[in-house]
């Protein structure tokens, strides 16, 4: 049995990480609003447990954002809707003053892929975790987590070599 | 392509959430959503939903992460978190080193460093609660050194401030050469009113590693347990001049451990365990250097000489300096810099 923990403890350990889980936060939900509130819940839950809580809370935190995001959209189903809508926005992301680039459009893209699938990506390339320990968050199989980041890769590359031959037409035009 | 593409992602995450910062006081205002939602339930006659509410709360804790699983972080990736970490920790945090010196002639030392800001004091002592001196630098006082050997201290200002470098050098600045000055990237062989004493200086720190990590001199090796710690193992190149490795902490990011070698005395090395304290009054007192009743005050080149011998691994760490390594016995004498001038050292005969 766990000792009773602080909210101080709490507090000290949202001091140093919750900038981080924020960032992590605004990623899955595709805004930073969006993602103070996925935050501000998952807290929610950890603070609910805290006293008896034995853990690691950052991992407990992780994983609530991801579940809470997955079920947030799939609860939601805007992302098919937003999907659609995908290659006309994409066209309007990359402007002529080269104010967007590549990096932003790629992001604007993971945020409307599907929530599982962003949530993957999220947590092996923002998170730096392993298809295991990424696996081990979404309580899936460790190939639920390869194939996921493939087709998220797959898309992110499509969206890449499009930017790319735009770039190459639009240099000929010039 | 697939890599440009993983990378490319990566830094827009980054960019997309770089000015995001969680709102002060998280906890009180989950708790007061959380008093708010409770009261609106009440009166809404929701009680029920509370309850089946709390019951569906059957969240796993993952376990080992950032533990035992095949590291997948680079040492890029790393270093920016490590980076970051610094930056948000040096406004007010207190960075506190505990460093031993192995493998010098002069055998085992063991020193105390504090830094907050510009301002920083290190401790060397001899033997356990045995100082052999102690030197700082306060924006008030300027730097100051208290040799307990010769019971002398000495106060100059002008020198010491981390962005001036110490006794008037620019504040260090690393090349990729892993030689460049013969020195570690993060923290100098410890030498009296001459070297960076505030090498842990959260700025400090994180230079040497953006550089070490642009030169691409260290790599992430793994992700052992420090003292019952997770970490982050990041290592120098099996064929770097200055063997480095660096524990940083996979949950704050702020590094844990750090041993590095010497260039010139390859036997030396030194390991300092990093602690990061809150600004409490009774751990700012610690960027004091005290000087004790009866000390006489000398100049500083008086207070800095004797001093010499106790160079660990008995080099002198700056181009163009007359004290050779092999000389490390023999007293020195010493001219402090002046407003454009040098700094010098010549060997007494």
């Amino acid at each position: 049995m766990a000792a009773d923990r602080s909210t101080a403890e709490l507090e000290q350990f949202l001091g140093d990480r919750a900038d981080h889980l924020l960032r992590t936060a605004a990623l899955l939900a595709g805004g930073r609003e969006a993602g103070e509130d996925l935050l501000q819940t998952a807290v929610e839950r950890l603070l609910r447990r805290w006293r008896r809580f034995d853990g690691d809370p950052e991992g407990y935190l992780r994983r609530t954002l991801c579940n809470l995001a997955i079920d947030d959209r799939r609860r939601a189903g805007r992302w098919r809707q937003k999907e659609r809508l995908l290659r006309t926005d994409l066209r309007q992301v990359r402007d002529p003053a080269g104010d967007v680039d590549l990096r932003d459009a790629l992001v604007r893209l993971l945020v409307r892929l599907p929530a599982r699938q962003r949530a993957a990506l999220v947590l092996r390339f923002w998170e730096q975790l392993s298809d295991a320990e990424a696996a081990a968050v979404l309580g899936c199989a460790e190939g639920t987590v390869r194939s996921a980041v493939s087709r998220g890769l797959s898309r992110m590359r499509e969206l890449a070599d499009e930017w790319n031959d735009t770039a190459a037409m639009s240099g000929r035009e010039e | 392509m697939n890599t440009d593409v993983e990378e490319l992602l990566r830094e827009g995450m980054e960019r997309f959430t770089a000015d995001l910062q969680a709102p002060a006081g998280l906890t009180y205002l989950v708790a007061r959503r959380r008093r708010k939602r409770l009261v609106l339930r009440s009166v809404t006659g929701g009680a029920a939903a509370l309850a089946a509410g709390a019951a569906a709360l059957a969240v796993a804790v993952v376990p080992g992460l950032g533990g035992a699983g095949q590291p997948a972080v680079d040492a890029a990736f790393v270093v920016k978190n490590v980076s970051s970490a610094l930056s948000a920790a040096e406004p007010g945090t207190i960075a506190q080193m505990t460093i031993t010196t192995s493998g010098s002639p002069g055998g085992a030392t063991s020193a105390e460093e504090w830094s907050n800001g510009n301002e920083w004091r290190s401790v060397t002592y001899s033997s356990p609660g045995n100082p052999l001196y102690d030197e700082g630098y306060a924006a008030s006082t300027g730097y100051t050194l208290v040799s307990y050997e010769t019971k002398t201290w000495a106060r100059q200002a002008g020198i010491g401030s981390p962005s001036v470098g110490p006794l008037g050098y620019p504040a260090a600045t690393h090349g990729c050469g892993p030689a460049a000055g013969g020195f570690s990237v993060l923290f100098r062989l410890g030498l009296p009113g001459t070297s960076t004493s505030a090498s842990s200086l959260p700025t400090t720190v994180a230079t040497a590693l953006h550089t070490a990590v642009s030169c691409g001199s260290l790599a992430v090796a793994g992700r052992p347990t420090v003292d019952g710690t997770p970490t982050i193992e990041l290592k120098s190149r099996a064929d770097s001049l200055i063997p480095e490795t660096i524990w940083v902490s996979p949950s704050t990011y702020l590094p844990v451990r750090v041993v590095v070698g010497s260039a010139f005395s390859p036997g030396v090395q030194q390991t300092a365990n990093f602690t990061w304290l809150p600004p409490t009054a009774q751990n700012l007192a610690k960027l004091t250097v005290p000087v004790p009743a009866g000390f006489r005050e000398v100049s500083l080149g008086a207070a800095v000489a004797p001093n010499l011998k106790l160079i660990p691994g008995g080099s002198v760490p700056r181009a163009g300096a007359v004290c050779s390594p092999a000389a490390s016995g023999t007293p020195c004498s010493f001219t402090p810099a002046s407003a454009g001038g040098t700094v010098s050292w010549v060997a007494e005969r």
